[in-house]
């Protein structure tokens, strides 16, 4: 080996000083990142921003553990930001910030993982329905057996509000004097039933 | 231009309120007890019972069988708000089961000596509606105040949810147990065990529903479609 002729020092005491070297930053870094979480739970928004900007690299690598698309992990990440911000008085400074905030990220990692299988998987049931574009005009859309079968595939209370407010193009209180159901509830489940068949449809998100 | 993701950590951090630190889980299980053992008292005396209640419970009852539901109303209790903390393990979740099978297992006991005693009329199962009616009663709104204090649960709702159920049905069934007529011990296992599974399955429904405003909008757990 080339250490072995020449008496310089080799890659391996290098390694083992960088790896220390890299210890004593994490150690640093953990210590940081918990003295500024402790200051965001009394307010400072400075060391919370700070804190926030420091851990994204952090998140990006725990949320591409599990995520590969860069745009499911960016939204992954995003999940993370707004869990942790609502759950920031449940982080015990007695204890290290590094995992409690890794545990975060990596559950909403999975969330999204699962979320993403599962929207996968009915956009497979739903291939022969790719054609059909979001965009053009409703009444011919509607003809299509593809959309009929989405529609179909709907919670009731969303079938009956698209049906009366938007198929039969009942006012919204007709479709609530005919469903029994309120105009708020009507409104949001035609709501819906119309993000629901976006996305089925293979539309914008 | 910023990308989403800081443009979300710039608003995050702008006007960001001071918070107070959530209480350590022994403290939230000292106080959850507390609650428990007052909430159970206030029934109890609501329902006009004798003054000599105690003396005349321990005399009746097996103090084994109250030990072992107040071991599962704690240990629940306790890995409720331990999981409810996103940096705890997950194995928290198994503390109470030693004090559920020692819980099922004097009662088992009981179930036997009873046979020994009467026979197989010993494994009798009456209609006991009012015990049934009064573990369902105080359990499911014990859970809702556990799921209030456990509310920012946001990694792991359900078994929070359902450890919160099972530490309320077990406190429930503690009162239940000290004011119970004398009856066989399969029939107040049959139903009090009904009424805490009951009051477990609509504790993890309910947090199915009330612990997802700690998880983000378009989580799994979210009410959106899609």
């Amino acid at each position: 080996m080339s250490s072995a002729t020449f008496p310089l020092p080799g890659p391996l005491p290098g390694l083992a000083l960088r790896r220390v070297t890299d210890e004593a930053d994490r150690t640093a870094r953990d210590e940081r990142w918990a003295g500024w979480m402790q200051a965001a739970q009394q307010g400072d928004s400075r060391a919370y921003e700070q804190l926030l900007r420091e851990c994204l690299p952090l998140l990006r690598a725990i949320c591409r553990q599990r995520l590969r698309e860069p745009a499911e992990v960016e939204e992954a990440v995003q999940d993370t930001l707004l869990t942790l911000h609502r759950v920031r008085h449940t982080y015990d400074p007695s204890r290290p910030f590094r995992p409690w905030l890794a545990a975060i990220a990596d559950r909403r990692a999975l969330d999204r993982l699962r979320s993403l299988a599962r929207r996968r998987g009915r956009e497979a049931d739903l291939e022969a329905a790719e054609h059909v574009g979001v965009a053009g005009d409703a009444e011919a859309r509607l003809l299509s057996a593809d959309l009929r079968e989405a529609v179909r595939e709907l919670p009731a209370s969303q079938r009956t509000a698209l049906q009366l407010t938007k198929i039969e193009a009942m006012s919204l209180a007709e479709a609530s004097e005919r469903s029994r159901m309120s105009i708020g509830a009507l409104k949001v489940a035609t709501h819906r039933a119309v993000q629901s068949l976006r996305r089925k449809l293979g539309g914008e998100r | 231009m910023k990308c989403p993701t800081e443009e979300l950590v710039s608003r995050l951090a702008c006007g960001l309120r001071p918070v107070r630190r959530l209480p350590s889980p022994l403290v939230l299980l000292v106080l959850w007890t507390v609650f428990c053992v007052a909430v159970v008292v206030l029934a109890l005396s609501a329902l006009g019972l004798r003054q000599h209640l105690l003396r005349d419970a321990m005399d009746r009852v097996d103090p084994l069988s109250v030990v072992a539901a107040a071991a599962v109303a704690l240990l629940s209790g306790l890995a409720a708000f331990q999981l409810a903390l996103p940096d705890r393990d997950r194995r928290w979740a198994l503390l109470p089961v030693a004090a559920v099978a020692g819980w099922l297992a004097v009662m088992g006991w009981g179930c036997a000596g009873d046979v020994a005693r009467l026979g197989w009329a010993g494994m009798s199962l009456g209609v006991d509606l009012g015990c049934l009616g009064f573990i369902v009663g105080l359990g499911v709104p014990l859970t809702l105040v556990i799921l209030w204090a456990t509310r920012h649960a946001a990694l792991r709702p359900l078994s929070v949810a359902a450890l919160g159920g099972l530490s309320a049905a077990a406190f429930a069934n503690i009162g239940m147990t000290l004011i119970h007529e004398e009856s066989a011990t399969a029939q107040v296992l049959f139903w009090h065990g009904l009424g805490m599974t009951l009051v477990v399955g609509v504790g993890t429904l309910l947090g199915r529903r009330l612990l997802q405003g700690a998880a983000p909008a378009d989580g799994p757990l979210s009410s959106r479609p899609g």
